[in-house]
């Protein structure tokens, strides 16, 4: 049996493997722009707070949660206002980077505040 | 502080990385990403069956990988990449069941992917007889067409662990997953894809080791 899956393994590996070598020019050029251009994300200002995002984004999480069990609004109600599919978008992957966003903007919020004061 | 500004205030900060170290970080990742994005390339096209989407999956995983993780190990990039990928083939898929649900629900019929022809997109021969190269795509069609019937799971741990040989603990960062599962997964879509392709025998296999 463990001969018989190396021998099928290697026909699937070798076929996909000539599948692989005979990608038209037309592919490996794309392909090559499409490796230029992410190199030179390497080239761009990078954000300083970025370096914080994977403590940023926990402590953003925690603060939706704490603002949701302290607001006078029942859970429900945000229930209500947010729907599972927007939850979904919410704790998408790609959504960190907004969750982010919200603790950087209310964190300006409370500088501006600080200053207002002063 | 309006949020415009704000966003301006963040996008100004921070300043590109130069000198020796930058040049060096950029041709590993040039050399990490020409290695491998043929096979992801082709690996994501199998997942979703379309080739022009397939393209824009890969730049956006190499965009997402030098973004967000050109400082990790070279070690680290393979299974770091194709997680990116694999995130993106499983987004798309839901992409296309939403935009189907709509287009049902608007009575229009929801684009099939078995429209999409591997041998139509196969490049010209190159040095080969025509029915040795039609051989050749027919048995790369017919195990695209059973690998993307796997399900899922099974789907990612079989691409990833025999076209991109990614070891089991790779594959396992990969798909955000533990290595048991990998195995589980990788050794059902095996004997899944023995069973259904029996029937051509080894020569169904065109580019087998005995045709080069």
């Amino acid at each position: 049996m463990k001969e018989a899956d190396d021998t099928f393994s290697k026909q699937v590996k070798a076929t996909f493997d000539e599948s692989v070598d005979k990608l038209d020019a037309a592919t490996l050029s794309r392909l090559n722009r499409s490796r230029h251009e992410a190199l030179a994300e390497l080239q761009r200002p990078t954000r300083q707070w970025s370096r914080w995002m994977p403590a940023t984004g926990v402590a953003a999480a925690v603060l939706v949660a704490v603002m949701m069990l302290q607001s006078p609004r029942s859970i429900d109600d945000f229930a209500d206002a947010a729907n599972v599919t927007d939850m979904e978008i919410l704790l998408g992957e790609d959504s960190i980077e907004m969750l982010e966003d919200l603790e950087f903007y209310s964190w300006l919020d409370t500088a501006d505040m600080d200053s207002d004061v002063g | 502080m309006d949020v415009s500004t704000a966003v301006f205030a963040v996008s100004c900060s921070g300043t590109p990385i130069t000198g020796t170290r930058a040049l060096q970080k950029e041709r590993q990742l040039n050399r990490f990403l020409a290695d491998v994005e043929r096979r992801a390339l082709r690996i994501a096209e199998i997942g979703i069956r379309d080739r022009d989407d397939a393209l824009d999956l890969v730049q956006d995983a190499m965009i997402k990988l030098v973004r967000s993780y050109s400082e990790r190990s070279r070690e680290e990039w393979a299974p770091l990449f194709y997680r990116i990928l694999q995130n993106g083939v499983r987004d798309w898929h839901r992409r296309q069941a939403v935009r189907n649900r709509v287009m049902t629900w608007f009575g229009r019929k929801p684009s099939d992917d078995n429209d999409y022809d591997a041998i139509a997109t196969a490049p010209d021969p190159i040095g080969r007889a025509p029915d040795e190269e039609l051989q050749n795509n027919e048995a790369m069609e017919r195990l695209e067409i059973a690998v993307h019937d796997l399900p899922a799971r099974q789907r990612e741990a079989f691409m990833l662990r025999m076209f991109e040989g990614l070891d089991v603990a790779g594959t396992a960062v990969a798909m955000g997953c533990s290595e048991g599962s990998v195995k589980t997964h990788y050794s059902r879509a095996l004997h899944a894809l023995r069973e259904q392709l029996k029937e051509y025998g080894p020569e169904g296999y065109g580019a087998g080791e005995g045709k080069r």
